[in-house]
């Protein structure tokens, strides 16, 4: 049976009894448009500390500024003749001899700012620095291309504003069965089932019960088409590991969606840093490992693209606590199977020129990695997206 | 007065109205009725949590000290959540609704942030106190609350290397909007604001050795203008009342503009900028009361939550409840999401806000579950962030008076509770649907109503 097929015959077709026909309209045009590469995005929640994540272990400046805390040599698992990385990203550096890793190092923006809010905020309105936008770039993505909140969806239980756009939003489910029964609430069936189209206006009233039926649908939607794959991967036990495997269960599954947006959080680490960087960093490779192996068993991988971000970076001198306080720029991970520039992507930071506050100064604007990432390979004119701005594409897919 | 524009009223000037004063009031004329709003908001109190150890523990604190810098740290995460809690209930309780309503409207004008409970309380305090005053007096005062000074750096700003994030917002958010001044207007306003300082207990301390004395020229005027000066020239300009009318025209009338009824506006406005008789004259505007602009405004989640409340009295066992719904909902007071603020309107609403928003009676009121895990904060770490999660279904704990919506209730008929509890037209199909449910419990008809779309605009 054909995938679309077989959604006709399930789940979805049965609710399109339910939900008005304006719902349906849109459905027609969902698949084909899209095509099948999907985006998935996590943040490392907190401000991960880069230095010690893709270690310059021949700089005499790392160990310099940062003699409680530096990662030693022996430690480091090497990529290149400087640059290694932490032990617990083993996981990762099979990934990374595989070819599926390329390392973006000094990412940031103009005029950094460092409170988790609003760098969090610029990473996902795509910004200037001094500019405010109530829309992120994947929701001004689904703007123009996508046609229902499930085409992009966050594995969590609020919505990022990464997700959310000037008309379309994203919708966030870790768990679809959960948000089926919320929405599947017998009195909003009853109002839904009483509207029609026409009376809906492009009022706010109009855009309420749009809102609410998309929702029902997509909630729907994403619970009927998920429950048919189950993943046979073994996942370990943390949540962030879960959260991925309900991502592969989405993707597997088939789900219509090309964005998928997760975090991992408790990286703000001010005070002992060693131990639970060490921890989380583990945490997040042995998901990914378990995640790309789950993908490729099930033939998915090559068309999934990972971007492992955080909103910044940490400053290169440690604090009295054996912390790092809030810095600048930071390394990017792209995983993936065809990647045009495997491995490290540019020069490791430079630790000799720094900002006034001690900050590692940007190479690359985080907005180009965007650019590349809408226009090859999600396929789409990022200018629209990115406020009208051009940005120098990179090359590594 | 018309039912119908009595409710309008309440629901912008505050957060909807109860049958009994609704009754009341039908019977005056609308100059009275908008007159006593105001008589109800002359006094303006103080919200106060008590902040006394924390001041004298930061006073003698020794800076050297992490561990007693860290549990600062936590008493003072505490009392913002207290602070929290008592803003919400003085929402619900207090008799000056329209300078609550109108110290809501500020917060997300001159947007504040501070993790220090006494400086955010004390400039919550000055929103409160101008809300309904002057807005010369009101710009001045925010340009020198330490929270303020704080948040958009004017400590950081020196005469050696002016720093310009103060001068820029009071141009660009808070008084004039974009295209109305010159990067230039920004650099010399700076200067102007050069040396404002603050003391611990977070008193204004102007440092007059970092104070930029020399001449500026500043929006075509040419002078050695300090702060104040600065702000008498930015008041000058007729496009300050423009700006903030046609902000209090969306918020309180229309998100629609309309050039000709914010213009009338800003003739009352200016040059004397008293907000009191600049609302007076919106709420006795007949354009205000226009069908148009009845039950069109999307509710903030605070305005939703509080206007249940007026409808059925209920009390969080456990503020942190409340302080996870506005989390939920993405409105926390207190916690604006940057120096704009919150954007209100269509941007509350996204597919799964919707969900909790029309379920929200049923939380509130009737024990119902919510199935949803909170996200943890930045700061959180690995165990804590997670630790948020692992309630899988939390179960919100109120205590709900329906003894006092009884006695509201009591003389009204079902059939007329869509009228009282919905100001919005209401849906066609949705119009059908009420007529095909059995309504004969009141309080379960309350519910029913609040949970349709329409409830959420006022």
């Amino acid at each position: 049976m054909k995938r679309r097929d077989f959604l006709k015959n399930t789940g979805l077709a049965s609710s399109l009894f339910l939900v008005p026909s304006f719902v349906k309209a849109f459905e027609k045009i969902a698949t084909e448009q899209l095509g099948f590469k999907r985006l998935v995005i996590i943040q490392l929640s907190g401000g991960n500390d880069g230095l010690n994540t893709v270690i310059p272990f021949r700089n005499d400046i790392y160990y310099k500024k940062r003699q409680d805390i530096a990662i030693p040599k022996s430690k480091i698992i090497s990529l290149t003749d400087d640059l290694g990385f932490h032990e617990s990203l083993l996981p990762l550096k099979q990934l990374y001899d595989q070819g599926y890793v390329s390392i973006i190092n000094n990412v940031g923006y103009p005029n950094p700012d460092r409170s988790h809010f609003r760098s969090t905020d610029i990473w996902h309105t795509a910004t200037d620095a001094d500019k405010y936008a109530t829309s992120g770039w994947l929701g001004r993505y689904l703007d123009q291309y996508g046609q229902h909140p499930f085409n992009a969806i966050e594995v969590d239980d609020s919505l990022s504003l990464a997700l959310k756009g000037e008309i379309n939003n994203g919708i966030a489910t870790k768990n679809a069965a959960l948000l089926f029964n919320s929405a599947r609430e017998p009195y909003f069936k009853k109002i839904l089932a009483n509207q029609q189209d026409a009376h809906l206006s492009e009022h706010n009233l109009g855009y309420l019960y749009k809102t609410l039926i998309a929702a029902e649908s997509s909630a729907k939607y994403i619970y009927e088409t998920s429950k048919t794959f189950k993943s046979k991967q073994e996942y370990p036990q943390s949540p962030f590991a879960k959260q991925l495997k309900t991502t592969a269960e989405f993707i597997n599954s088939g789900l219509d969606t090309k964005v998928f947006y997760t975090s991992l959080g408790g990286f703000d680490t001010h005070a002992n840093q060693l131990n639970k960087q060490k921890q989380l960093l583990k945490v997040y490779a042995e998901g990914i490992e378990s995640f790309v192996k789950d993908l490729k068993e099930n033939d998915t991988f090559k068309d999934t693209l990972i971007l492992t971000f955080s909103e910044f970076g940490r400053r290169v001198q440690q604090n009295a606590a054996n912390g790092t306080d809030h810095g600048t720029a930071n390394n990017v991970f792209i995983i993936g199977e065809n990647l045009k520039q495997k491995g490290i992507y540019n020069g490791a930071p430079n630790l000799l020129k720094l900002d006034t506050n001690g900050d590692l100064i940007y190479e690359i604007d985080f907005r180009q990695i965007y650019a590349t990432v809408l226009e090859n390979w999600l396929g789409v004119d990022a200018k629209a997206i990115l406020f009208e701005k051009s940005f120098k594409k990179l090359h590594f897919i | 007065m018309k039912a119908k524009h009595i409710q309008h009223l309440f629901w912008r000037a505050g957060f909807g109205i109860k049958p009994e004063a609704l009754e009341i009031h039908s019977k005056k004329n609308r100059k009275k009725v908008v007159a006593e709003l105001f008589e109800d908001s002359f006094n303006s109190n103080p919200l106060l949590i008590d902040t006394s150890e924390l001041v004298s523990a930061y006073l003698n604190m020794d800076k050297s000290d992490k561990l007693a810098k860290q549990k600062l740290a936590k008493e003072n995460r505490k009392k913002q959540l207290e602070f929290n809690s008592a803003w919400l209930k003085r929402l619900m309780t207090s008799k000056e609704m329209l300078r609550e309503k109108m110290t809501l409207f500020w917060a997300n004008h001159f947007v504040c942030q501070d993790n220090n409970i006494v400086y955010i309380q004390k400039y919550n305090n000055t929103l409160r106190k101008h809300a309904l005053g002057n807005l010369n007096d009101f710009v001045k005062a925010i340009s020198k609350e330490t929270a303020m000074i704080r948040y958009l750096n004017t400590k950081q700003n020196r005469k050696s290397k002016p720093n310009e994030n103060f001068a820029r917002e009071l141009l660009e958010l808070f008084t004039l909007g974009t295209g109305n001044y010159t990067e230039t207007d920004i650099k010399e306003a700076a200067r102007a604001f050069t040396g404002y300082n603050h003391n611990l207990k977070g008193a204004f301390n102007f440092n007059k050795k970092q104070h930029d004395f020399k001449s500026k020229t500043f929006l075509g005027e040419t002078g050695n203008f300090d702060g104040d000066a600065v702000i008498d020239i930015v008041l000058k300009q007729k496009a300050c009342a423009t700006f903030i009318c046609e902000k209090i025209y969306r918020n309180f009338v229309n998100e629609i503009p309309n050039s000709e009824h914010i213009n009338q506006m800003a003739q009352v406005f200016y040059p004397r900028y008293d907000i009191e008789n600049l609302m007076q004259f919106v709420f006795n505007s007949d354009w205000f009361y226009e069908e148009i602009n009845i039950g069109c405004l999307i509710k903030s989640p605070v305005e939703l939550m509080v206007g249940m409340h007026n409808v059925v009295p209920f009390e969080f066992q456990n503020p942190k409840n409340a302080y996870y719904i506005q989390k939920l909902l993405n409105q926390v007071l207190l916690r604006p999401p940057n120096v704009a603020g919150w954007k209100g309107g269509r941007t509350w609403i996204d597919s799964n806000t919707i969900l909790i928003r029309l379920k929200l009676p049923s939380i509130l009121l009737n024990n119902a579950i919510i199935a949803l895990e909170e996200k943890g904060e930045f700061e959180d770490s690995y165990q804590k962030y997670y630790a948020k999660m692992n309630t899988r279904k939390k179960t919100i704990k109120t205590t709900v008076d329906w003894n006092t919506f009884d006695k509201y209730f009591k003389t009204i008929n079902i059939s007329d509770m869509k009228d009282l509890l919905l100001v919005s037209p209401i849906n066609k199909g949705t119009e059908d649907l009420l007529h095909q449910l059995t309504m004969d419990n009141k309080q379960e008809v309350c519910i029913q109503l609040m949970s349709l779309p329409e409830y959420q605009l006022c």
